[in-house]
Order: C-alpha cells, then structure tokens, then sequence
C-alpha cells in the first residue's frame, strides 16, 4: 500500500473516531443504555478502532514500506574507534573557536564515523506531510489543518491508542460507581450529609474521548499552530478530568491549578510562536506544497536545516532579516551575500548575535509550553495535585497523553533548538529528576509517589534530550507510558480495593489480589530499569541505558556539566527505590489495617485483564519484532529529524558541546552506563528492601535522625509555600487592594449616582402622585361628587319625573319667552301669519 | 244687544264640562270616580271637535276614545279595585309642590295662547258645513284632496297623504295586541313570592 | 266682552286644551294609584289633541293659515296611538300588580340611585 496516499487517510480516521464519540455522547450520552453505560462501550469502541487503525497502519503500511536506516554501530566499530572518538572530542572542544558548525560536522564525519555517518547524513527521513483543509488565510499567515507524519507519529499514534485503550476498559470496571447514584464520602455538605449526586459515567467517558482525540490531534499535527490548538484542548481536558468530581474542593483546586500553572508554561509558548511566525513566515513543520504551484514551500525544519546546508543547523534567512530589521531599513540590501554576512556576524552586538538570540527565545519559548505541559520544574506543582482526579485519568494522563505531549513538542521540535537551548531543557529536566525523585521518597499517597515518579521520569526524557538524546528521550517517553500506565492502573486496582490512596494502610495485599500485586512488581522492574546488562532486560532496562550513556556522553564532552550525569545516576537508585518502597509498603508484608485488608479483593476481570496486557508490553516493548531488527530504536532512527546527528557546537556557550547520540553507543560509555544503571538500581533496590522488605532499618528511625531533611521532602521542597509567597499572596494583596478600591471608588461613584438617581425618581414620584395623580384624583372626585348630587335626583318616584318634566316645560318657555324670543322672532313672526 | 252666538254658547258648554271634570279627575282620590269624570271629560271634549268642524276627529273620539280606551282603563279599575287602592290619598306637601308648578306652567300656557293676535276669534261666514271623513279617508290612502289647489309646487309634493304613517300605526296595533297580551298572561307566581299575595 | 256673543278663536280651544293639558299633568304628578296615573296621560293627550283640532279648523282659523285636514290627520293618529298606549299600559300595571300585589306607583322605585 501506498503510504503516503493511505497513511492520512488511516491516521485522520483514526484521530477522528474519537471525536465521533464525544460528540455522539455529548448529545446522547445519558440515553445511552442504563445510566449511560452505552457511552463508556462506545468510547471505547471508538479507541478500539483508532488503535486497530493505528496498529494497522504502524505494522501493516509504515513498517512495509519503507527501509530502515542502516545499523548505526556495530559493537566491533565502537570499540576500534573509541579511542580516537575521545580523542576527537577533546580535540574539538579545545578548538571550538577556530571551527564553524558545518566545518566541524564534516571533519567529524570524515574522520571518526566515515561512510556510517555519510550514510545516515544521506538516509532520508522518510514523512509524509500535507493539508487537510485550511480554515484561513491572512495575508502570508494561513491557519490549516495539516499533517506530518513520520515513523514517531505513527509510534506516538500506536501506542496512544493502545494504552487509552487499556485504560477505558479498565475505566468500564474502575467507574462502575458512577453508574447509579454515588454519594461522595469526601464531600460533606451544610448539613452533615454526604453529597449525593447522580452518576457521571457517560461524561466520564466523553471527555476521555475527546482528551484522546485532542492528543492524537496534537500528534498528527502539520503545524505548530494546529499543535498548539490541541495543546489547549489537551490542557482543557485534563482540567475537565481533574476536576471530575468536582464538589470536592481539592479537586476542583487541582483542575484549576491544573489550567492555571499551564497558561503560564503557555505564555512562553505563545512568544516562541510568535517569534517563529514573525522570522520564518510559516506554523508548517513540513515541506507543504500549498499554493499548488508544484514546489514545496519550506517549512519550519527545511529553514532552520536546509539541504543545502547539508541539514546543518544555521541560523534561517528569515531570522538573520528580523534581526537586521534596523540595518535593512536603512536601505541596506538584504541579498544572499549580506545575508551571510550578517550570519557571521557573531561579536557582541553583531547581527548575527541578535538572529541567534532570537533563535534562542523562540526555542526557550516553545520549551516554556511543554515545561507546563510536562510538568517540568518550576512548574512541576500541578501534576502531583492532578492526582484529584479518577485513576484512569491519572494513568491517561502521566503516560500517553497530557505530560507525553511536552516530551513529544520537545523530540518534535528538536531541529530547531540550538545548542544553548538544549542545555536550558537538559538542567531544567535534570533538576526535575532529582526533586521529583527526593519527594517521592517520602510521599505516603499511592498515586502521588508515581505522580513524582512521573515527574522525575519526564525529567530524565528532557535531560536526555537536553544532552542531545533524541532517541534516547524519545525511547524513555514511549517505554514509559506502559509501565507508567500499568503502575496507575494497578495503584487504580489497589485504591479500589482498600478504599483509600493511603500506603501506610495498606500492606500484604499480594495474597489478596495476586494479579494486581504482580503486574505492578512487573512495572516497578521496569521502571527501574531491571534487566541482564548487555543481555536482556524490561524496557525501561533500554531506554534508561540509552539516556545515562548520551548524558554520560555528554559529559565527557562537557566536563563542567558532568553534574547532570550523577544527578541522572543518583535518581535511578532513587527511583528503584521509591518504586519498591511502594510495592513493599503495599503488597509486601503484613497488612497494617487489619479491617480494609478484610474487604480488599482482586478487581474485576474488565480491570485487570488490562493491567496483564500492560505488563507483558511494558516487559517486550523496548525488545525488537521476532526475527526482524525492527524495534521502537529502530523507527526512532528511521523518524530522526534529519541533521542532528552531528556534534553541535554552542555559538554563544562556545564551550558547550553536544555530541553525536551515536557516539554513546560506544564501548566506553555503553558499557559504563549498563553498569552504572544496572547498579544504581539495585543499590536503590536494595535499600528498598533492607528499609521496607526485611525491615532491618526502620524507616522512622531514620526520618527522625534526618528530621529536617525529612520535613524538607514531606513539604515536597517548600515548592507550593514558596510559589504562595511569590505568587500567590502577592496576587491576593494586590487584588485585594484592587477590590478595595472597586468597593470604596469605583462602587462609591456608582453608589452615589444611584443615590442621586433615587432623588430624582422620588421627586418625580413626588410630581407624579401629587400633581399629576392629584389633578386626575380631583377631576374624579369632582365627577364623583357631580354624579352623588345628581343621583339624589334619581328618586325612583314616577310623580316626581313628572313633576321635573313639567317643571322643564316651564323652564324651557320662560327661556325661550325671555332669553330666545330674539332668535325667535322670525319664526314667530310666520307663526303670525299675515296681519 | 247682539244676537246670541249659539256657537259661542255650546262652545262654552262643552269646555266647562270638559275642563270641569278634568278638574275633578285631578281633585277625586276615589278611581272608580276619577274614571267616570274622564268619561265626561273627555266625552265633553268630542263636542268640542265637533264645534270645530272636526266631524270624524269627533265620533273617534267618542268611539275610540270613550268607547275603547276608558273601558280599558275601567277594566284595569275593576280588576285592581280592592279596599287600599280604591282611594289613596297623596300629602299635602305635594299637593302644594303640584299646585305651584302646574299652576306656573298654567299661567304659561294661557299667556301664550292668549298674546298671539292671529289666534284672537275671527268672524267666520255663514257657509255649508262640509263632512270632513271623505277627505281623511282619502288623505289616509295616500290622496289630499284638499290640497290640489296648493300654489307652491315644493310644498304640493310633500302633501302626499298619510299611507305609510297609517299603515305603520296598523302595524303598531297589532304588536301592541301581541305585546300587551304576552304581558299581561298569567305567570307562574314563585314559591317565595307566593306568601306576599293578598 | 261678552261671551255668548262673540264668535270663538283658537285662542278659546287652547285655554281649554292647557287646562286639560295641566290638569293631566298634575294628575301624573299626584295620583298614587297607577291608574290614576294613566288618567293623567289620557288627560294630556286629549289637550293636545284639542290643540291640533284648533289649529287644522276651517271654522276658527280661516284661510292658509289653517293647518287643514293635518292637524284633523294628526288627532286621529294620536287617539290611536293613545289607545294602544292604554292597552300597553294596563299590561303592565297589571304586571306590576301581579308582582306587588299593589297599584301604588310609590312602590316601583327600583330605579332609586
């Protein structure tokens, strides 16, 4: 089959039978079967068929048609040529001044890879990009809704629908409270009550729908601005979902620090699109051929790495013109030559020096957007609360879609972020890794040890695509999402059961409810990395690898950045470790509250039959298809943006240097990296288990000995005290000030007309009732008196009518004899008759 | 001393009966007598017409008026003639209140039949007294005969004879017979009004 | 002026018809009885009449200036009409009796305001 003619076809219908759903629930959600249990079958319906859509074309269209790239280093080449490679790096960065990029990318081809780096520099990256439908056009700004898709999107695609899928079939068993009236123990109202409230299951399900179409959306995208979109709609889902039981205020506290903490991440979003849109005149991420005329446009990529550059990262015309607006407008030519002149431009103040700061506000920009997104420090204090919501959406959440999406606009994006870039998201996601891992240590809540663990483990994906770990990050991104998804549907399983997310009530659950005891120890294995180095291993075992060799990778290149590796290492023992202390602390053991292990049970076939999907994939995900070399790393190589596997050099951080991933897949840091991952775990591991499994050291003992450190980590870093210092009481403070004054001035001004309106209307009430309503009262009253008088004439005697008919006779003669004889006389006169 | 006007004579007869016995209606408070003096009196009032040459004017009044209508009027006396209401006797006060205002109106009526001099008596020929009915009769047809000699055209068309006047008075009889016999047919009588009958 | 000498004018007739007149008037206005009250009507009419048959004779009034055979015509429609006035009006005193079981016409003052 064609790919590029079935793949939109396919991968559009599959972004959009989500869509379906929603809408038909929305409009028919509580019609649907008993208390709208129809919605949930058809929700999931609808991501069954995305993913069989999207599994078919991963398998069936993409995978057939074209070539995977050439193996990227054969053992044996590493090993001969790590010498030299080392000694290269150190040559290099010694000599950075005296080598631009493009010099340095060729040198290093020639001589440390040869013909493997040519052969990949020569790979073309197979995509598919195009327009659906373009919903405007202003001036050069045209608004689509396009697509681009590369082997990542369909991965990104197979494995989103996947896993909702999982978690919509766990979420018919998980929601089955809402399904009748549910009474809310956590919320009490006035009057002691707990809240009742019909069920929600059909709306429950229609925003899992739409939140997996908003991220299939956000995958599919062809533009930035489409990403962006969806990003939003992504960001609102989640804020529906969150706040899912909304009369819990915590809950709806969440679903808005969810929204709130999201728009300022979005904010930095909006000025690197703007800066992206005002230098490079396009959103598209592809070569579009939109005006029909035959040639492509270029898009975002094709500018920042054209071919002609040999996909080199230079800085783009359009950006080296924004730049030089000023010179440009004092009428110097902007032609080929000035313009490559002004690149060159590099001193302090130079042209080429603002193009490049430029590039780096764009980049920092777009990073700020997933920072929100993927709950990157500082922003990071939204996804432990997000813990509000039901379990499912905690799962959907932390793994493949919400905080996926920050991870995947980074790999997407990657072409453009220059070197300088790269460090701030590689600290950003190394400082995360390492708070969110110290706080998960400590954390009690069940869900929010793994919502830390969430966060650390994006913190590792940023880092490693921070030290130039495209694949590595990406690798970690879809590896995670199973087994991060499997641990919140078995923690999902547990709260279930026992009715609480508190692990210190917990305990020995694993006699009860085997499956779900094991499936989460299968996640926790994987998580942490376990494996037979250099044999096999669970796929958190490879792309955990893949980042500590390209960090380790990176800090042989960076000596003075070496900081970030340890921190890297650290966290992998503490991350084996915090993951094991919650499956002792829950499964292992005796049961500490002797009353909720009564009532646990295993969960429902429809739950857990999901998590056992969940585990074996979380174990073979990272394995190749049987008999084939086609494995996730496999189509991440083939889906790498063209152009970035070369050393990078920073331009203005001329020390920086960001070396080749496949650099890592050397001996030295290979090899090094398995041992020190492998190790570290297991030092975590072990910890765990001295601690929590053979309780040989009593955890308490302990946070009493370190009782400042412990408090420390319990109040999670002082993250959100710190933020309601710097944020929020300011805030208040002013708005409060702002309110006094729309109280005293504002609404005294307003008050005060009022009360000047008031006078007027009560004078003129005072004319109205006294003088209009008077008159027309007197003129009644004098009718009302004419009309008594008259009425005492109205007897009712018929001698008296006679007596008044006479008496008018009489009257009427005397008139006319005394006052009408005048008028008369004529007609008297005839009466006359002749004399 | 001039010749006795035998006109003039029953003229004054006839009017001081008729007025004599109007004035005992008003004055009796006895109904059976109020209706045989307006008998007189009206009887007295048809010799009047007669003196005044209304021969048919005359006998209808004798016969319609005296003859028809009184009988009526006795019948209506003879059917409600019980003890109260034979004589009922009115106050004094409105006697007085009568008297003032009739006797105004009267002074009024007799100063304004008395000042015009075109009514003052005239002499009148001798003549051949002509019978008035052919010409009634003829001018009820819708015919004047006494008008043929009318100078002025405009008024000569609008003499035309009484036709439609009398055949709406024929008219009106015949309701009138129809209405007063519906009127006067004898009603169930209430329950609750059945005690308050004498 | 002597009476039984002089001829006789219309001024003659109309002393005699506003005597009956004001005498039928005052009846109306005195009589209890309602037929006493009818009287008065019969009384009035007949003035009136006398009037018209004053003003239409050729006798007192000769010449054009005689109403003629109208004033005749009039007199007669006013008998009739004064019949059928009778015959209606007794209905209803007649009525009224049946339902006041009394002729007092002080009593019909249902149009009291």
């Amino acid at each position: 089959m064609d790919p590029v003619s079935t793949l939109p076809v396919l991968l559009g219908l599959a972004w959009l039978v989500p869509l379906a759903s929603f809408t038909l629930i929305v409009l028919f959600g509580p019609r649907m079967g008993k208390a709208g249990i129809g919605a949930g079958y058809l929700a999931t319906g609808a991501i069954l068929t995305s993913a069989i859509l999207s599994s078919f074309s991963l398998f069936f269209v993409w995978i057939p048609a074209y070539d995977m790239p050439e193996p990227s280093h054969p053992v044996a080449a590493d090993s001969a040529h790590g010498g030299a490679h080392e000694a290269e790096v150190h040559d290099e960065a010694a000599h950075k001044e005296e080598h631009g990029d493009d010099d340095h990318g060729e040198q290093h081809a020639e001589s440390s890879h040869g013909e493997h780096d040519g052969g990949h520099a020569h790979f073309d990256k197979p995509e598919i990009a195009g327009e659906w439908y373009t919903l405007g056009k202003f001036g050069s700004l045209r608004i689509t809704i396009g697509y681009y898709i590369d082997s990542l999107t369909v991965m990104m695609f197979a494995m989103v629908t996947f896993i909702a899928t999982c978690i919509h079939f766990y979420a018919i068993g998980y929601m089955h409270d809402e399904l009748h009236d549910y009474v809310d123990h956590e919320v009490t109202l006035e009057d002691g009550q707990h809240l009742h409230r019909p069920g929600r299951f059909h709306r429950f399900f229609q925003y899992l729908s739409l939140f997996c179409f908003s991220m299939l959306g956000l995958v599919i995208a062809g533009n930035i601005a489409m990403v962006f979109v969806f990003w939003e709609l992504v960001g609102i889902c989640s804020y529906f979902l969150i706040g899912f039981y909304i009369e819990r205020k915590s809950a709806s506290n969440a679903a808005n620090k969810a929204f709130i903490v999201n728009r300022v991440g979005d904010f930095g979003m909006i000025i690197g699109l703007m800066v992206i849109f005002a230098t490079l005149g396009t959103f598209a991420f592809g070569d579009v051929d939109a005006d029909g005329d035959g040639t492509p446009e270029p898009g975002i990529f094709s500018q920042v790495r054209s071919p002609e550059n040999d996909y080199a990262l230079v800085v783009p015309d359009g950006v080296i013109k924004a730049a030089a607006a000023s010179e440009i407008a004092k009428g110097v030519e902007a032609t080929p030559e000035q313009i490559q002149s002004w690149r060159e431009d590099m001193e302090p103040g130079g042209v080429g020096r603002w193009a490049y700061w430029l590039m780096i506000i764009a980049g920092v920009g777009i990073f700020c957007g997933c920072v929100g997104k993927s709950a990157q420090f500082p922003l990071h204090v939204w996804l432990p609360d997000a813990m509000e919501g039901p379990t499912p959406v905690s799962a959907l959440v932390h793994s493949a879609t919400m905080v996926a999406a920050g991870v995947y606009l980074v790999g997407r994006f990657f072409p453009f972020f220059v070197p300088e870039v790269l460090l701030v998201i590689a600290i950003i996601g190394c400082i995360t890794l390492f708070v969110a891992a110290t706080i998960a240590i400590t954390a009690v809540d069940i869900k929010r040890v793994l919502a830390y663990s969430t966060v650390s483990q994006l913190g590792y994906m940023m880092l490693a695509l921070g030290v130039g770990g495209w694949s590595a990050g990406v690798f970690h991104l879809m590896t995670h999402a199973f087994f991060k998804s499997l641990l919140f549907m078995c923690s999902g399983s547990v709260i279930h059961a026992v009715h609480t997310n508190d692990m210190t009530h917990m305990g020995g659950l694993r006699k009860k409810m085997p499956w779900t005891a094991y499936t989460m120890l299968v996640g926790c294995l994987a998580i942490m990395g376990a494996g037979v180095p250099f044999t096999i291993g669970l796929s958190g075992h490879y792309s955990k690898d893949a980042i500590l060799a390209q960090a380790m990778s990176f800090e042989a290149a960076n000596p003075m950045l070496g900081w970030l590796f340890y921190v890297a290492a650290a966290g992998a023992a503490i991350t084996a470790f915090y993951m094991f202390r919650l499956w002792f602390l829950t499964c292992a053991g005796e049961p500490r509250d002797k009353h909720r292990y009564d009532h646990a049970h295993e969960s429902p076939k429809v739950m857990y039959v999901p998590l056992v999907i969940l585990a074996v994939m979380a174990v073979i995900v990272g394995w190749s298809i049987y008999g084939t070399p086609v494995g996730i790393q496999k189509l991440l190589e083939q889906a790498r943006p063209m152009g970035i596997l070369t050393t990078a050099h920073g331009a203005l951080l001329t020390d920086l240097v960001h070396p080749d991933e496949h650099l890592s897949h050397l001996e030295e840091f290979h090899v090094a990296s398995t041992w020190y991952a492998t190790l570290t775990g297991l030092a975590g591991l072990g910890l765990a288990i001295v601690f929590y499994g053979v309780r040989v050291l009593n955890p308490a003992e302990v946070a009493n000995q370190f009782k400042r450190v412990y408090k420390f980590l319990v109040n999670k870093w002082y993250f959100d005290e710190l933020y309601n210092v710097i944020f929020v009481k300011p805030v208040l403070l002013v708005s409060s000030r702002v309110a006094d004054f729309d109280k005293k001035v504002i609404d005294g001004l307003i008050d005060t007309l009022a009360i000047g309106t008031r006078m007027i209307a009560r004078l003129d009430d005072m004319i109205d009732r006294y003088f209009v309503d008077g008159l027309i009262n007197a003129f009644a009253g004098w009718t009302y008196a004419v009309a008594l008088w008259f009425r005492g004439a109205e007897t009712g005697r018929l001698r008296q009518y006679v007596m008044f008919i006479v008496l008018g006779t009489v009257v009427l003669f005397i008139l006319i004899t005394f006052y009408l004889s005048a008028p008369l006389a004529p007609s008297l006169s005839t009466l006359e008759g002749r004399p | 001393m001039e010749p006795i006007n035998w006109h003039s004579v029953f003229f004054l007869l006839f009017a001081l009966v008729g007025c004599g016995f109007s004035v005992a209606v008003l004055l009796t408070s006895n109904v059976v007598r109020m209706a045989f003096y307006l008998v007189l009196a009206l009887a007295a009032t048809s010799g009047l017409f007669f003196l005044a040459g209304a021969d048919f004017v005359g006998a209808m009044q004798i016969m319609i008026y005296v003859g028809g209508t009184l009988v009526l009027l006795i019948f209506g006396v003879m059917l409600t003639a019980r003890g109260p209401f034979i004589s009922m006797r009115t106050p004094a006060g409105e006697w007085i209140l009568g008297a003032i205002i009739g006797g105004s109106l009267l002074v009024v009526l007799l100063s304004a039949a008395t000042s015009v001099r075109a009514w003052r008596p005239v002499a009148v020929a001798e003549g051949e007294a002509r019978p008035t009915a052919t010409r009634l009769g003829m001018a009820l047809l819708g015919a004047r005969v006494d008008k043929l000699e009318e100078p002025d055209p405009t008024q000569r068309e609008g003499m035309s004879g009484y036709l439609l006047p009398f055949e709406i008075v024929s008219v009106h009889l015949l309701v009138v017979l129809v209405g007063s016999a519906y009127l006067a047919r004898p009603k169930k009588r209430a329950v609750g009004s059945t005690a308050e009958t004498v | 002026m002597n009476l039984l000498t002089e001829p006789i004018g219309v001024s003659h007739y109309l002393i005699v018809g506003a005597i009956m007149f004001v005498t039928g008037a005052l009846c109306m206005a005195t009589k209890r009885n309602a037929l006493g009250v009818l009287m008065g009507i019969e009384l009035v009419l007949n003035g009136a009449n006398v009037n018209f048959v004053a003003f239409g004779s050729e006798y007192l009034r000769p010449g054009a200036v005689s109403m003629g055979l109208d004033g005749q015509l009039i007199a007669l429609f006013v008998i009739v009409l004064a019949a059928a006035e009778a015959a209606v009006a007794l209905a209803i005193v007649l009525n009224f009796y049946n339902n006041h079981s009394s002729v007092d016409v002080d009593k019909a003052d249902e149009l009291k305001g």
